[in-house]
């Protein structure tokens, strides 16, 4: 069962090349919210009730509800409906996330570490790369926001790779930097939104020698 | 033979349905469901008219496009009821079967010396190439899944496995219903109800066939729909059914498949021509994941 | 112990954002720094004790809190004279102790941290309060400086922590769970090295955000440029010391095993990279504060040259960092003191400070001269060390490049604080009437002095914890 959710967070990656639109983004962010928490439901054996909690908190209410819906106040905010053409043209993105995809499969293939569980391993390196390549490509930041996002779904992903001997504190490490990155991120970006009339990074070019 | 006779059945009544569900929800008047094929009728008791440019090679064109559809369809197993034809690798030769049609398609459109028709040509020629990896990688795919390079021995051996074989047919039926919506230049890609000339894909191309060889090429369309329903029922049809019941689920899926055609078309638009290429890319895209998928099933990538 | 302190002093910080009064802004602030000094000494005389389970005051905790305490002094002094001078309402002045407040108790819970998770933790709230500092102004380039330091520095931080999840990989098949430096230097040994190696390279990119570094030195220098002078000094000293420290601690334990010498040179070509890029801007350099932002890639590049080379390098690195923290304020203060005078930062804007105020321009001259690492500036001492080490361990060409880029460095610094300091040109320039206040620049002359004497003399207590920071090196 795992399985089946790991292909389909490479799906939403997919779709995360393909799509223009803010909206789409913000859509694709909560269902991947979804499908870590359908990962982490399906692959503990013996869960207990405050991981269980924890869990639940982590994923569904704040990766698939909180921060989509706060994204989305900021999208409205600013009045962004489509992202205008990024840098390189989706055609070759698409080819870019299946080139990581497929390595990410192929590296987790050939790593025969005992503590590492690889097939949480693949996803998430391929998704770490595609955010940051996401990050490059987007011309917006409200755009650098959702790759920085799919980074650190990909290290929560990635957590769940290195097993259960991560401590809790580094999962509440994790969650306490997406709500804080989300929320303190989504106020500055209200603030360039305001004062700049547009969130293109265009626009914050003033600083250079 | 059961199975090539079922495809030419199923091809019949196919478009006609399209046509009858686009006419329903338009809420015109809904034509008989074998309203395409009076047409090709009418069309057969016409003769051609050829233009004083064009060659030899325009004029057999149809033949040959036609001819390769219908050995393409040879191969088409249903069921268990056996393909006319069947050899190790026969899908990559099913494959380029219908390259070749699509091919000659493409240079008696340019025969033709009409810049519009070479237009058309050229885009045909740029989504069949992007749909290619799409469709191999899914079918080597389904053949290193079971170990068997044939159409039929291919669908004999698929239906055993766990839920993971499942996602694998869901996003198989996915990419070949657009794989089948592409190869026959249908709505998201074309749209076969425009007027300009500058917007079409396929519909350019044959607008110097006429008469009999315009009729030829209908019946291939008819033919193709049919042959990738056929493919798509073999995702959900198991062996192990009694005949009958195959049968009957084949024909039910050519009509659900037609009328899913006729309800996209009907309700949405039609892509961007600039974002053809990078949607027809994705097909492709997903077809690698479920290659990895069968990686994964097969343990060829061993992951813990 | 130490949870303690950062309890009270979030209360502090908490107090003084609500109740916004000014004097009890600045009696809390008073109460801070007294507890700040307090909990340095505390450390020193409990060093290499653990503190709250997760702290332990560690000789370069120590030394570097020390560094911290003194700035924080001259930082807040230095705002106070800031926020008196611009007219900010009472609920910006709250903000502003508010965050520096929390923004030092970040950095001293980084200071000291043992475990690695929590030292992640703490470097991650740096930067959100000095991306609320950076914004203080208000202005367009504050706000795009901000928006980049705060965007790139998250990136970075959550590389950072992928670096720190391949460690904990490898030290998982050891059976070490938890994160503990300690636990983690015990079985580095057996660590594998491949994942070492991606880890350490990781953590190198992510914090050098922070440490202002090679790859991701842009967004550091951006922020000084725009941030309030007592901040921008805060920026380019404690909090690069942090972001070495982030590297330091996963190069302690990379140090245990053959990767070592991967990873020094690893080291050595983003020190050398950070002083060409250093030395390639400067010399088109147009705004001050610009200038010296540039200085401090320049200076990191040297800190990372001396942990790369090893042997004395180690030394000559932190004594580098010290020195480099106090001088680097100390510039910092007094080209605050210097816009007061033109209104601008731009080198064609401000020049002949000399005349104006001679007090101001001593002390610059004297900041200049420590900066250059020209004798009896105690960063001589350092960058001599540094040479030393570079020539003993037959790395020629490394020194000879990087001499050759410190001498383009010195020309096109001098020539900028020299047009700041004496140039007379015929064209009138806009300067403010203010009367020149002389004992704004005693903090500076405290810090230069205090550099010239630690390097000329260093009390046996200092050169102690150097020695004993890097023990664990050699």
């Amino acid at each position: 069962m795992t399985y089946l959710f790991i292909i389909l967070y490479a799906v939403t990656l997919i779709y995360f090349a393909l799509s223009e639109r803010v909206k789409k983004f913000i859509w694709l962010l909560a269902i991947q919210g979804s499908i870590l928490f359908g990962i982490v439901f399906f692959s503990l054996n013996k869960i207990e009730v405050f991981d269980f909690v924890f869990i639940l908190i982590e994923t569904i209410l704040v990766k698939s509800i909180i921060v989509p819906w706060f994204l989305n106040k900021v999208r409205r905010h600013n009045h962004l409906k489509r992202e205008h053409e990024p840098s390189i043209p989706v055609f070759y993105s698409i080819i870019v996330v299946v080139i990581s995809l497929l390595l990410s499969f192929i590296l987790s293939s050939q790593l025969n570490d005992n503590q590492i569980h690889t097939k949480y391993f693949t996803v998430a390196f391929a998704s770490i790369l595609f955010g940051v390549y996401f990050i490059i490509i987007h011309k917006n930041i409200f755009s650098h926001v959702v790759g920085y996002l799919i980074i650190e779904n990909g290290i929560f992903l990635l957590s769940l790779a290195v097993g259960s001997v991560m401590p809790m504190m580094v999962n509440l490490a994790i969650l306490l930097d997406v709500l804080m990155g989300v929320l303190v991120l989504g106020i500055f970006i209200n603030q360039v939104g305001d004062t700049f009339k547009s969130v293109e990074i265009d626009q914050l070019s003033n600083l250079k020698d | 033979m059961i199975s090539f006779l079922l495809i030419l059945v199923s091809s019949i009544f196919f478009v006609g349905i399209i046509i009858k569900v686009k006419a329903k929800i338009a809420a015109r008047k809904m034509p008989s469901v074998f309203q395409p094929l009076f047409d090709v009728i009418r069309l057969f008791k016409k003769g051609a008219i050829y233009s004083s440019t064009t060659s030899v090679i325009f004029k057999i064109t149809p033949l040959v496009y036609m001819a390769s559809v219908l050995m393409a369809t040879l191969f088409i197993p249903i069921g268990s009821q056996k393909g006319f034809l069947s050899f190790e690798g026969d899908f990559v030769f099913f494959a380029y079967l219908l390259a070749m049609g699509k091919f000659m398609m493409i240079i008696a459109a340019m025969d033709t010396g009409s810049g519009f028709e070479a237009m058309g040509a050229n885009r045909e020629a740029l989504y069949s190439m992007l749909v290619e990896p799409a469709f191999f990688i899914l079918i080597g795919s389904m053949a290193l899944f079971t170990h068997n390079t044939s159409f039929q021995d291919l669908y004999m051996n698929l239906h055993a496995g766990t839920e993971l074989t499942y996602i694998i047919s869901i996003a198989a039926i996915y990419i070949l219903i657009y794989i089948a919506m592409i190869e026959n230049s249908r709505m998201p890609v074309d749209d076969p109800k425009t007027h300009l000339e500058l917007t079409m894909v396929h519909e350019v191309m044959v607008l110097d066939n006429s008469g009999f060889d315009l009729g030829l090429i209908h019946i291939a369309t008819w033919l193709k729909f049919a042959i990738y329903g056929g493919l798509i029922s073999n995702f959900v049809i198991q062996t192990t059914w009694i005949w009958y019941y195959q049968i009957t689920a084949f024909l039910g899926i050519q009509i659900l498949f037609a009328i899913i055609i006729g309800l996209v078309e009907a309700f949405r638009a039609r892509n961007k021509m600039e974002k053809n290429p990078q949607w027809i890319i994705m097909l492709s895209a997903i077809a690698v994941v479920i290659f990895l998928t069968t990686l994964i099933i097969t343990q060829k990538i061993i992951l813990n | 112990m130490f949870i303690l302190f950062v309890i009270i002093s979030i209360t502090i910080s908490l107090s003084i954002f609500f109740v916004r009064n000014n004097i009890l802004t600045k009696i809390l602030s008073a109460v801070f720094l007294l507890m700040l000094t307090g909990i340095s000494g505390y450390a020193f005389i409990h060093i290499n004790e653990i503190s709250s389970h997760y702290y332990k005051f560690d000789d370069l905790g120590v030394l570097l809190a020390f560094v911290l305490s003194i700035l924080s002094l001259a930082t807040f002094y230095h705002s106070y004279l800031y926020l008196k001078r611009h007219n900010f309402t009472n609920k910006q002045e709250a903000g502003y102790y508010a965050s520096i407040i929390m923004l030092i108790t970040a950095m001293m819970s980084a200071y000291f941290a043992e475990n690695i998770a929590v030292l992640w933790i703490s470097i991650e709230t740096t930067t959100l309060f000095v991306s609320i500092l950076i914004f203080f102004e208000r202005t367009k380039e504050a706000l795009e400086a901000a928006w980049k330091y705060l965007f790139v520095s998250s990136v970075g931080v959550a590389l950072a922590f992928i670096g720190i999840l391949f460690l904990s990989i490898t030290a998982s098949s050891n059976g070490i769970t938890d994160l503990s430096l300690l636990h983690l230097i015990e079985i580095a040994s057996s660590m594998s090295s491949i994942w070492l190696k991606m880890a350490f390279l990781l953590v190198l990119t992510g914090y050098s955000a922070k440490m202002g570094l090679f790859p991701l030195h842009t967004v550091a220098i951006d922020a000084h440029t725009v941030a309030p002078p007592p901040i921008s000094a805060f920026i380019s000293t404690t909090l690069m010391n942090v972001g070495f420290l982030g590297i330091y601690r996963v190069f302690t334990i990379v140090a245990q095993t053959e990767v070592l010498h991967w990873a020094q040179n690893v080291l050595l070509i983003a020190g050398v990279l950070s002083v060409f890029m250093s030395a390639i801007q400067l010399l088109k350099i147009k705004h001050y504060k610009r200038m010296f932002a540039f200085s401090s890639l320049e200076h990191m590049g040297i800190v990372a040259l001396g942990l790369g080379i090893g042997g004395i390098g180690y030394y000559a690195a932190i004594l580098h960092l010290v020195f480099h923290s106090f001088v680097k304020a100390g510039l910092f203060y007094q080209i605050g003191q210097v816009h007061r005078y033109f209104k601008s930062y731009w080198i064609k804007d401000a020049y002949g400070y000399f005349k104006i105020n001679p007090v101001g321009g001593l002390a610059l001259i004297l900041g200049f001269i420590s900066i250059l690492a020209i004798p009896p500036s105690g960063m001589f001492v350092s960058e001599f060390l540094t040479f030393k080490a570079m020539f003993l361990t037959k790395h020629y060409y490394i020194a000879i490049f990087i001499l050759i880029l410190l001498t383009l460095i010195i020309y096109s610094f001098s020539k900028n604080i020299l047009h700041l300091l004496f140039n007379e040109a015929d064209e009138e320039i806009e300067i403010n009437e203010i009367k020149p206040n002389p004992y704004e620049s005693i903090s500076q002359f405290v810090l230069f002095g205090l550099v010239i004497y630690l390097g000329i003399n260093p009390p046996v207590f200092f050169t102690d914890l150097i020695d004993a920071a890097i023990a664990i090196l050699n």
